[in-house]
C-alpha cells in the first residue's frame, strides 16, 4: 500500500493576530501543520502499521515550511517531498491543486489523503480539485477509514448522517480531524526524522503551468469582525440567576 | 442574458432554507443587474418541490431527475451539474454551504474551468466575476475576496441572507440526464445514522449546545428537556461528539456545522475558537459555565456563572412558566 | 544514532537556549528538550533582558528586525499612593547605540527566534544530523547510576549522555528529584507574576511614550500598585503593545486573601496607569511563578557528577527594586554551564570535581556577586515599610511640593517632615535608611 498525504503549513489560528491597513499581521511567526492534515497523516500511519506499506508526505510551500514536513516525518511518515515555493505567490487552492496534480501525474499510489480544509482559510477545495484533475474517485470529509484489500471504506460525515462509501484504489480522500487524535512525535521520532529522505523540487521544475497571473481568486484585504456588544455575567445563587435570565430572554429579547 | 444559477438542496423532499436564502440573494442581484435568476433542482423527484420553489420567483427552474439522487454521491451529482452548467452557461453558480455542496465545489469548478470561493458570508457581482466576504482564521476575522472568470462558483453560509418570496413567471425546464451504474466510481454501502427526524441544526431558531461540562445521563436529560421546552435543535462541542455522547452530525464549529439561530445556549462549553467559529453569528448568545473565566463569556450576551446541574432545573422551570403565561 | 550524547539540556527557556547555542558553537553533540509545544510557548517574562550577553549568543542581533521588540533608552521608577504618582525618570541617548544594555522581548516570539538561531548553529556544526531540538517532550526523570547522572527518561524512553544541564525554570522538579534541593520548598519565598499584553496602534504607542524608532521605555512601580501586597509593578513598551504586570508575594497574597488578577485590575485603574493604557486592547493574559532571588531558597549546590543546574531552576534571579533580572542571569549561567561541559569533554571527565568548575565560575561572575551583594536589598524590598509607607510618604511630599496655593508656601523641608509624620515614624525611616544604605 502506498499512501501519499498532502500536508500544508498554516498559520496557527490560536496565535494573536491583528489587521493593519487591511493586511493580516501575526504577532509571532507561528506556523503549524494543518490539523486536518495531521489527522490524515495519523490515519495513513495507522493503516500502514496494520496492513503494511509506505506513507509519503508532500508539501508545497516556502523553505520555512520544511519544519512542518519534518514534523510529519517525526510522526512516522517514511519520506517526504518538498515542492519549494517562494511563499510570496498569491496561490489559491486551484494553484496548489494543479501543482499537486502535476506532481502526482507520474506517481504510483493507492490513495492520496488530504485534509478536508486548511485551518486558516477553511476553503476545502484542494482535495476535490486534485481528484478531478487526476481523474480519480474521491470522498471528502472522512471521519473514519478502513482498508480491505485494495479498497478503502470511508465513513463520511454527510448532511443527513454518516455514509459508508467504498473507494477503489487509486483514489483521493479528504480527512476531518474528527477521525483521530494525531500522535505527538516522540523523541525517537524526532531524531529519526532528520535521516529520512526528503526530496526537494522547486515549483518551477514541476511546471504545472501556474503563475501569479492566472490565479483567479484573490484576497483583497482583511477586516475585523463586527464586535459584539459585551454582554453581562450573572453570578450568584443558581436559582436566582437562572430565573432572571430566563425572564430576560422573553421580556428583553423575545427569543423564547 | 446571463444567468445566476442557484442550486437548491433538497432533503427528503424538503427544500433547505439555506438554499432559499441564496436564491433570494441571486433574485435581488439579477433584478439589480438585469440578469436572469434560475434555480436548479437535482433530485429523484424534483417535481415535488417545484411548486414551493415558484413562490420564490426564479425565472426558470431547471430540473434533473434520476433515482440515483436518492442519496448524495459525488460522481452522478458532478456529472449532472456539469451538464447543467454546460447547457445554461451561467455567470454564477451559487450553493448553500452544506457537506454536499462542499463535496463537489472544487471538482465541479476544476471540471468546468471555473473559479470557486467557498463559505461566503456576503457576495456581489463584479464586471468579470464575483467579490464578497468570507470568515477566515477560525472565523476570527473576515477576508474580502474576489474571483474572476466567465463562471464563478460559490457556496454561501447559512444565515447570510433573508429568505424573500417574490411573484413572477416561472418556467420549469427539465434537463436530459442519464446515468448508468457502471459510471459509479464509488459505492455507497450504508447510511449509518440519519438526523432527518430531528430539527435541522443549521435551520433551527433556537440551538442548545452541550459541551464537556455535560458529563452524564442526567446532564443529557436536562439538555433534552430544555430542548423540548424551547423546541430547539440540539448540538454539541467536539468534546462530546468525539466521546460518542452526541451524533457527530451535531457538532457545531469549524469542523462541524455553522449555526446562526435567534438564540444559542451553550452549556458546559468553554468557547474554544473552533467552536465559536460555528456559532458566533447567533443573535442572542447565552452561556452556562462554572468557570467565570471561560472564554465563551467574552461573546455571551447572558453569561450564567454556575454549575449547569444547579442552573438548568430552575432555568427550565422558569421558561416553562414564561411559556405558559403566554 | 543510538550512541550517547555529549549533553542533554532540559528546558528551552533562555537558559537552555543559551547553553545549547554555546554547545553548538563548540561542536558538541546534544539534545535540547522542551516540554512546551514550541520553545517559549508558555514562558513569561516582563520582559526586559538586561545587559548585553545576548550579543554573545547572536552577535549583532540588532541588525535583524526579528526576535526582539525594542531597546531601553528611558527608565522610570514610580512611587504610587492611592491617587498620586511620583516618578524618577531617566532618559539617555547614551543608551541608544548597540550593544544595547536592555532589550524588551516577548518570550513566545523571542524564545522561538533564539531556537531558530540555535538550529542554524547546529546545522553548521559537525553534528548537524545528530544534535536535536525536541519540543513537546516532557522529561520525567534524570537518570543516575552510581551517584552519577547518565541521562534522562521521557515516557518509556531513556536517552543517555555524558552530562545533563537542567534549565527547567523556577518550577524545578528535576532539580529536586536529583536531590540538589529539598523536595518541598515553602512558597513563602516565591512570588507570582501576572501580566497583560495590551495592544495599541503603533503610532499611538510611540507618541504616548515618546518612543523613537526602536527605542523603548521601562517603568517599575512601587506602592499602591499592589494593593498592600508585597511586590511591585512594571510596564514595558514592546513594538506595538505594552507589557503591564505585577510581581506579588505568594505568602502575602494568601494571608491577605487577594487574587493577583483583581490586584492587576485595580492597578490598571490607578490614574497614573489608566492614562497610559487608555484605548489599548488586552490581547493576552498570563501568570507565572517567579523566585524572589532570596538565597535561602537556592539549591544547596548547582552541580553533581554529570549534572549542572542553571537559570531560574537554580533560583538565579534578582529583584532589588530597580529591575527584575532573571533572563540575563539565565543566559550567563547557561553559557557558563555549557562551557564547563565543553571543558569536561576535552578532558573526558564529567565527575563532580569537573562540574564544580561551573559553580566556581558562576561565583566569580556578576551573577553571584550581585546576588550575594544585594541580598539585603532583596530583603528590604519585601519590607512593608518599603512597599507601602515610603511610596505614600513620597507621594504626599510630591503633592505638597507641586501644589501651588494662594497662601504662604511652607519650606520643602517642613513639607517632608509633615509627610513623614503622616506616613511613618522617624524611627522606622532611620532603620530603613540604614538598611538601605547598607543594602545598595
Ligand atoms: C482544527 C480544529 C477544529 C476543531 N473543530 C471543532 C468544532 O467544529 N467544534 C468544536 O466544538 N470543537 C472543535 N475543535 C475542538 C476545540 O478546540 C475544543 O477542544 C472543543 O470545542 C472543546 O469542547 P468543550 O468546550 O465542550 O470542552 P472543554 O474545553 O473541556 O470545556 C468544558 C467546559 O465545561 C465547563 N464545565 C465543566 N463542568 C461544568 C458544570 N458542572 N457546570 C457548568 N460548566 C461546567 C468547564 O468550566 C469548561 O469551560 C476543533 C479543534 C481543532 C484543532
Ligand atoms: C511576570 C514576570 C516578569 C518578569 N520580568 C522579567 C524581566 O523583565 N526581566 C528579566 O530578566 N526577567 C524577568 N522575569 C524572570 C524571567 O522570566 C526568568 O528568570 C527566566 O525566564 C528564567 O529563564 P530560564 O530559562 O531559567 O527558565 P524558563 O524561561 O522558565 O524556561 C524553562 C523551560 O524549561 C521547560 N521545562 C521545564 N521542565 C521541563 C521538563 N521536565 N521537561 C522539558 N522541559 C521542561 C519549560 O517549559 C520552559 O520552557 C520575569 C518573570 C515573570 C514571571
Ligand atoms: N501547499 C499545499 N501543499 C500540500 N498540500 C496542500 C497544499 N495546499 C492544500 N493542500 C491540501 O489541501 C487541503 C486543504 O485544502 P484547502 O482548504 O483548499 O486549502 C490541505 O488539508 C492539504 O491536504
Amino acid at each position: 500500500m502506498k499512501f501519499y498525504v498532502c500536508i500544508k503549513q498554516v498559520p496557527d489560528v490560536n496565535a494573536p493576530l491583528q489587521i493593519k491597513d487591511g493586511k493580516l499581521v501575526q504577532d509571532a511567526d507561528r506556523n503549524i501543520l494543518n490539523a486536518y492534515d495531521a489527522s490524515a497523516v495519523e490515519e495513513a500511519l495507522v493503516l500502514t502499521e496494520a496492513h503494511g506499506g509506505e506513507v509519503e508526505v508532500v508539501l508545497a510551500g516556502p523553505e520555512k515550511a520544511k519544519e512542518t514536513l519534518r514534523k510529519a516525518l517525526a510522526m512516522g511518515a517514511h519520506k517526504g517531498t518538498h515542492i519549494v515555493t517562494s511563499g510570496d505567490e498569491p496561490f489559491d487552492s486551484f494553484s496548489f491543486g494543479k501543482i499537486l496534480a502535476k506532481f502526482f501525474s507520474d506517481k504510483e499510489y493507492n490513495f492520496i489523503l488530504c485534509g478536508k480544509q486548511s485551518q486558516d482559510t477553511d476553503s476545502g477545495l484542494t482535495g476535490s480539485i486534485l481528484a478531478e484533475l487526476l481523474d480519480k474517485p474521491y470522498v471528502t470529509n472522512a471521519v473514519g477509514l478502513k482498508l480491505e484489500g485494495e479498497t478503502l471504506t470511508v465513513k463520511r460525515q454527510g448532511d443527513a448522517g454518516q455514509e459508508m462509501i467504498e473507494v477503489p484504489s487509486p483514489g483521493v480522500v479528504t480527512c476531518s480531524n474528527d477521525m483521530n487524535d494525531p500522535r505527538i512525535p516522540s523523541l525517537k521520532g524526532i531524531m529519526q526524522s532528520k535521516r529520512k529522505p526528503v526530496e526537494t523540487i522547486s515549483v518551477a521544475d514541476i511546471d504545472a503551468g501556474v503563475s501569479a497571473d492566472d490565479v483567479k481568486t484573490r484576497v483583497l484585504s482583511f477586516e475585523e469582525k463586527p464586535e459584539r456588544e459585551p454582554g453581562k455575567k450573572y453570578e450568584g445563587e443558581p436559582e436566582e440567576i437562572a430565573r432572571e435570565v430566563a425572564r430576560l430572554l422573553d421580556s428583553a429579547e423575545s427569543v423564547i | 442574458m446571463s444567468t445566476l444559477l442557484t442550486y437548491i438542496s433538497v432533503n427528503d423532499g424538503k427544500i433547505k432554507r439555506s438554499s432559499l436564502e441564496v436564491l433570494s440573494r441571486c433574485n435581488q442581484l439579477a433584478k439589480e443587474k438585469g440578469l436572469t435568476s434560475a434555480a436548479l433542482v437535482v433530485d429523484q423527484n424534483p417535481g415535488a418541490v417545484t411548486d414551493t420553489l415558484k413562490k420564490y420567483g426564479p425565472s426558470v427552474i431547471y430540473t434533473i431527475e434520476n433515482p440515483i439522487f436518492k442519496n448524495h454521491l459525488n460522481t452522478p451529482l458532478l456529472k449532472a451539474l456539469s451538464a447543467a452548467v454546460e447547457k445554461i452557461n451561467p455567470k454564477l453558480v451559487a450553493f448553500a454551504s452544506t457537506e454536499g455542496s462542499k463535496d463537489i465545489l472544487g471538482a465541479l469548478a476544476a471540471n468546468r474551468r471555473a473559479s470557486a470561493l467557498a463559505d461566503m458570508s456576503e457576495f456581489e457581482l463584479t464586471d468579470n466575476g464575483v467579490k464578497g466576504k468570507r470568515p477566515v482564521m477560525a472565523s476570527k476575522i473576515i477576508s474580502a475576496v474576489e474571483a474572476e472568470g466567465e463562471c464563478v462558483m460559490i457556496t454561501v453560509r447559512s444565515g447570510s441572507y433573508d429568505v424573500v418570496e417574490q411573484e413572477g413567471d416561472t418556467s420549469v425546464e427539465p434537463i436530459d440526464f442519464s446515468f448508468s451504474d457502471d459510471e459509479l466510481r464509488l459505492t455507497l454501502k450504508e447510511i449509518i445514522s440519519s438526523s432527518s427526524d430531528r430539527i435541522d441544526l443549521s435551520e433551527a431558531e433556537v440551538v442548545i449546545a452541550a459541551g464537556r461540562g455535560v458529563k452524564d445521563e442526567e446532564g443529557r436529560n436536562l439538555i433534552s428537556e430544555l430542548a423540548s421546552v424551547l423546541n430547539a435543535g440540539v448540538g454539541a462541542s467536539r468534546a462530546l461528539t468525539e466521546a460518542g455522547d452526541y451524533d457527530p452530525s451535531l457538532q457545531i464549529g469549524q469542523t462541524g456545522k455553522v449555526v446562526s439561530p435567534q438564540l444559542y445556549i451553550g452549556i458546559g462549553i468553554s468557547g474554544a475558537i473552533q467552536h465559536v467559529a460555528g456559532m458566533a453569528n447567533s443573535k442572542v448568545i447565552v452561556a452556562i459555565n462554572k468557570d467565570p473565566d471561560a472564554p465563551i463569556f467574552d461573546i455571551a450576551d447572558y453569561g450564567l456563572v454556575g454549575d449547569l446541574y444547579k442552573v438548568l432545573p430552575p432555568f427550565i422551570e422558569e421558561i416553562k412558566k414564561v411559556k405558559s403565561e403566554k | 544514532m543510538d550512541e550517547k550524547f555529549d549533553c542533554i539540556i532540559v528546558g528551552a527557556g533562555v537558559a537552555g537556549l543559551a547553553a545549547a547555542m554555546t554547545l553548538a558553537n563548540n561542536n558538541m553533540k546534544f539534545l535540547l528538550i522542551e516540554k512546551g509545544e514550541f520553545p517559549g510557548a508558555k514562558n513569561v517574562s516582563g520582559g526586559v533582558l538586561w545587559g548585553n550577553d545576548l550579543a554573545k549568543l547572536v552577535p549583532n542581533y540588532w541588525e535583524e528586525d526579528a526576535g526582539w521588540d525594542r531597546f531601553i533608552n528611558q527608565r522610570r521608577l514610580t512611587f504610587l499612593d492611592e491617587q498620586s504618582s511620583f516618578s524618577i525618570d531617566f532618559k539617555s541617548s547614551h543608551f541608544n547605540e548597540p550593544p544595547y544594555t536592555g532589550v524588551v522581548v516577548l518570550r513566545s516570539k523571542f524564545d522561538r527566534w533564539l531556537a531558530d538561531k540555535v538550529q542554524e548553529a547546529i546545522d553548521k556544526s559537525d553534528y548537524a544530523m545528530d544534535s536535536f531540538i525536541a519540543p513537546n517532550i516532557l522529561v520525567e526523570e534524570v537518570l543516575q547510576e552510581d551517584g552519577k547522572v547518565v541521562g534522562i527518561r521521557t515516557g518509556e524512553d531513556k536517552f543517555y549522555a555524558d552530562s545533563v544541564i537542567i534549565a527547567e525554570g523556577v518550577n524545578n522538579l528535576l532539580t529536586r528529584q536529583v536531590g540538589l534541593q529539598d523536595k518541598y520548598v515553602p512558597a513563602d519565598h516565591m512570588l507570582t507574576g501576572v501580566k497583560e499584553i495590551i495592544r495599541f496602534d503603533q503610532d499611538v504607542l510611540e507618541n504616548r511614550f515618546q518612543l523613537n524608532g526602536k527605542s523603548g521605555m521601562s517603568n517599575e512601580f512601587v506602592g499602591f500598585a499592589t494593593n498592600g501586597v508585597e511586590g511591585g509593578g512594571f510596564l514595558y513598551t514592546n513594538k506595538d503593545t505594552i507589557s503591564l504586570g505585577l510581581v506579588l508575594g505568594l505568602k502575602d497574597l494568601r494571608e491577605k486573601e487577594q487574587k493577583p488578577h483583581d490586584i492587576l485590575n485595580e492597578f490598571k485603574k490607578h490614574p497614573a496607569v489608566a492614562d497610559t493604557i487608555r484605548g489599548g486592547e488586552v490581547v493576552e493574559y498570563s501568570a507565572h511563578i517567579v523566585s524572589s532571588g532570596d538565597k535561602r531558597v537556592m539549591p544547596k549546590q548547582l552541580y553533581k557528577a554529570g549534572l549542572l543546574v542553571c537559570g531560574e531552576a537554580a533560583n538565579l534571579l534578582m529583584n532589588a527594586g530597580k529591575a527584575i533580572q532573571g533572563m540575563d542571569y539565565a543566559i550567563r549561567s547557561g553559557i557558563l554551564a555549557a562551557e564547563t561541559i565543553v571543558g569536561a569533554k576535552e578532558k573526558e571527565d564529567f565527575g563532580e570535581l569537573a562540574m564544580k568548575a561551573y559553580q566556581d565560575t558562576l561565583d566569580e561572575s556578576y551573577v553571584m556577586k550581585d546576588i550575594n551583594n544585594f541580598q539585603d536589598a532583596v530583603h528590604l524590598l519585601h519590607d512593608p515599610v518599603m512597599t507601602q509607607k515610603v511610596p505614600n510618604l513620597i507621594c504626599d511630599f510630591g503633592r505638597n511640593f507641586f501644589s501651588i496655593k494662594n497662601e504662604p508656601t511652607p519650606k520643602s523641608r517642613d513639607m517632608l517632615r509633615g509627610a513623614i509624620k503622616r506616613h511613618a515614624s522617624y524611627w522606622e525611616l532611620i532603620k530603613l535608611g540604614a538598611k538601605g544604605a547598607k543594602a545598595l
